[in-house]
């Protein structure tokens, strides 16, 4: 079956023409390379490491950010990006947002100049693998009140304590983890071999099972004093390269939420029950014309917001409306997609099930989709309602 | 070094849905255009032929500026020098039109060799290479499935295959061969955006054929239904004598 990706609207039209040679690059590559393997990648939980290299090769990595090797890409062009491999699989889209927005942007944006020399162009030609760690197990949604940290020891720092489901945490080559020094968040580079680091696989997933967890575990790890990054201080540090993948999963959702849709229409129009195809039924028909209703609202929203990010007149909040929204309408389109194909939904023949799984994920990471009410909420009424004396 | 000419046609997508309105293809309605697939095979085998011996490739197309996207899908993966023949007056060239342009841009690109599909998705006429070889008065070699950089060629046939070698000028048509185009990188099609296109017209003698007119394929009968376990002897026997499937 030829994909057709549902775009009512033609917004791809608005796209310039390398935007998309970018997109039929990836989306042929996803063809070719990454739908004849995914199952197999699933029910074994690894990430290929072919795929790291494809990645690397295609030049997509770090694509909006410039100079040190990096692609310099437009956001709505990572955008589009990230909506075609998340087409493929969520895992994929994960391990491409985390190295790209959440590896190599704080470096890029806080490190030194040695630091971009050092990790930039390895990281965005796939050779070297990055991570971040944030989460730790007592601390998801307000990593404001971690315990990991840091201690300058005059020649070296000290870094104690563990981070959790961490994205590409075992196949990386460098980890970006904050941890607090002297009660303040900052950013450290810790590199695989550092003293004191390990990063043991986290297992028994049922959802983003093509996508390496990790934890992180820090035991007196010692690290040079320049492996801390310079140019930030607090929570903004994690918060900026949130905003980043973030911006990024809101197109990916798309991609996931497009291929249920896709599989869906073609289903419902080969399966005959009661003598008629049951795309013919009514009922049918009202469950596919709600998903390319929201699909293409989502569309609106990415594409209006990833406008706003090359023009820099995006807010934070714009972004959480975005994430939020379309995790959400995807992950419903793939559970009314399961629906349509009846049994054969949960399937491995098709790509539904692995969807719906996925973006449970992808609902809970890059903010919760209520952390990302309770933004929204704050932006409302200026009312925080994160937290309150008890 | 050697100087390659690759031929490459903008064809249907060949899943695109074909629509005749007034005995005519309606190319609005095409939703999407892309090289025609023989045509990639030549262009790889002309990538792999440069990088191994050195030399340089012009891409050449003929077509109104939609074509212009094969050229920059070409840029994409490194060709510089990219041509595009038309002119604005043009309709419905025959076959000896075509090859005659294109062969006085083959000319101008001051290539040894050229290299294309063996025929094109859409036409399917077959004619184009033999023809322009004929022109130039150069070698001609078809259906060409594997290459090499020392101008050795390979072409199967339903008996076996035959291996040939050729001196220049020489056109080669190319058949499906194992190495399907690479894929662009971003770095690539970064530089694709600065690629320059010439496009050229040309002299072309009057066409000797009228075209007519297009149709679409005749609707298929419908399909015959047996049911029963009565009926296999009779279905047997057609699928025996009459579809001659077993
Ligand atoms: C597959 C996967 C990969 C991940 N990769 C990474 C990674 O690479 N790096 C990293 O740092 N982290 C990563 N994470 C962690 C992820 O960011 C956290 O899971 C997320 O921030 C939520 O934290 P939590 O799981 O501890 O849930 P909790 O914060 O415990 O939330 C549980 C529930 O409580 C709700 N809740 C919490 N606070 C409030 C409140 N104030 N008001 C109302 N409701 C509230 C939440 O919305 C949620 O429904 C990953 C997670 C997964 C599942």
């Amino acid at each position: 079956m030829v994909y057709e990706a549902l775009d009512f609207y033609d917004l791809d039209s608005q796209l310039t023409d390398e935007e998309i040679m970018v997109r039929d690059m990836v989306r042929g590559w996803v063809d070719a390379e990454v739908l004849p393997k995914i199952e197999k990648a699933c029910s074994e939980g690894v990430f290929p490491d072919e795929w790291r290299v494809a990645l690397g090769e295609m030049g997509v990595l770090g694509a909006p950010l410039e100079g040190y090797g990096c692609p310099g890409l437009s956001y709505v062009a990572y955008g589009v990006i990230c909506r075609e491999l998340e087409r493929g699989d969520s895992g994929l889209r994960s391990f491409a947002s985390v190295q790209g927005s959440l590896a190599m942007y704080p470096i890029w944006d806080f490190g030194s100049e040695e630091q971009k020399q050092k990790y930039l162009p390895g990281m965005a030609s796939g050779d070297l693998i990055g991570c971040f760690g944030l989460t730790e197990p007592d601390y998801g949604s307000n990593p404001g009140d971690m315990i990991t940290k840091a201690e300058d020891k005059g020649d070296h720092f000290l870094l104690n304590g563990a981070k959790m489901w961490i994205t590409n945490g075992t196949i990386s080559d460098l980890a970006v983890v904050w941890a607090k020094l002297d009660g303040v968040i900052r950013g450290f580079i810790v590199e695989t071999g550092d003293e004191g680091y390990s990063a043991p696989e986290m297992t028994g997933k049922y959802s983003l099972k093509a996508s390496v967890t990790s934890e992180l575990v820090f035991q007196d790890c010692k690290i040079p004093k320049d492996r801390i990054l310079p140019g930030v201080k607090g929570l903004k540090g994690p918060f900026s390269c949130l905003n980043n993948a973030r911006f990024g999963i809101s197109w990916g959702a798309l991609g996931a939420a497009q291929a249920c849709f896709s599989s869906a229409k073609e289903y419902s129009l080969s399966r005959i029950q009661f003598d008629h195809p049951i795309a013919s039924y009514q009922l049918v028909q009202n469950k596919l014309a709600w998903m390319l209703r929201e699909i293409t609202k989502g569309q609106l929203l990415a594409f209006e917001l990833g406008r706003k990010k090359d023009n820099g007149s995006w807010i934070p909040e714009h972004i959480s409306l975005a994430k939020m929204n379309n995790v959400d309408i995807a992950l419903e389109i793939a559970r009314e997609a399961r629906d349509i194909h009846g049994a054969n939904g949960i399937l491995d023949e098709y790509c539904i099930m692995r969807h719906m799984a996925n973006l449970e994920s992808v609902k809970t990471y890059e903010g919760t989709h209520d952390i990302h009410n309770l933004i929204l909420g704050r932006h409302i009424t200026g009312i925080q309602s994160f937290t309150r004396s008890l | 070094m050697v100087e390659i000419a690759v031929l490459l046609k903008q064809v249907p997508d060949t899943n695109a849905k074909i629509v005749v309105v007034n005995g005519r293809v309606d190319e609005s309605a095409i939703a999407s255009w892309v090289t025609s697939p023989y045509d990639e095979y030549a262009f790889e085998a002309a990538l792999q032929h440069t990088e191994a011996a050195g030399g340089s490739i012009t891409a050449i197309t003929l077509g109104p500026a939609r074509a212009d996207k094969v050229l920059k899908d070409a840029a994409a993966l490194g060709v510089t020098k990219l041509v595009r023949i038309w002119q604005d007056d043009w309709q419905d060239l025959d076959s000896n039109q075509v090859q005659s342009a294109l062969a006085n841009a083959v000319t101008a690109a001051g290539a040894d060799l050229v290299y294309c599909g063996k025929q094109s998705a859409d036409r399917n006429q077959g004619s184009t290479g033999p023809g322009i070889a004929e022109i130039l008065g150069a070698a001609c070699i078809t259906e060409v499935s594997e290459s090499d950089s020392a101008g050795s060629y390979l072409r199967p046939t339903a008996s076996g295959s035959e291996r040939v070698t050729v001196s220049s000028p020489a056109v080669v048509t190319f058949t499906k061969t194992q190495n399907e185009l690479r894929r662009p990188n971003v770095r690539g099609i970064m530089m694709a955006k600065r690629a320059q296109i010439e496009v050229v017209g040309g002299d072309v003698s009057a066409s000797q054929v009228n075209f007519n007119g297009h149709s679409s394929p005749a609707q298929k009968p419908p399909g015959k239904t047996y049911e029963g376990s009565d009926s296999v002897p009779e279905v047997v026997g057609l699928l025996r004598d009459e579809a001659k499937v077993l």
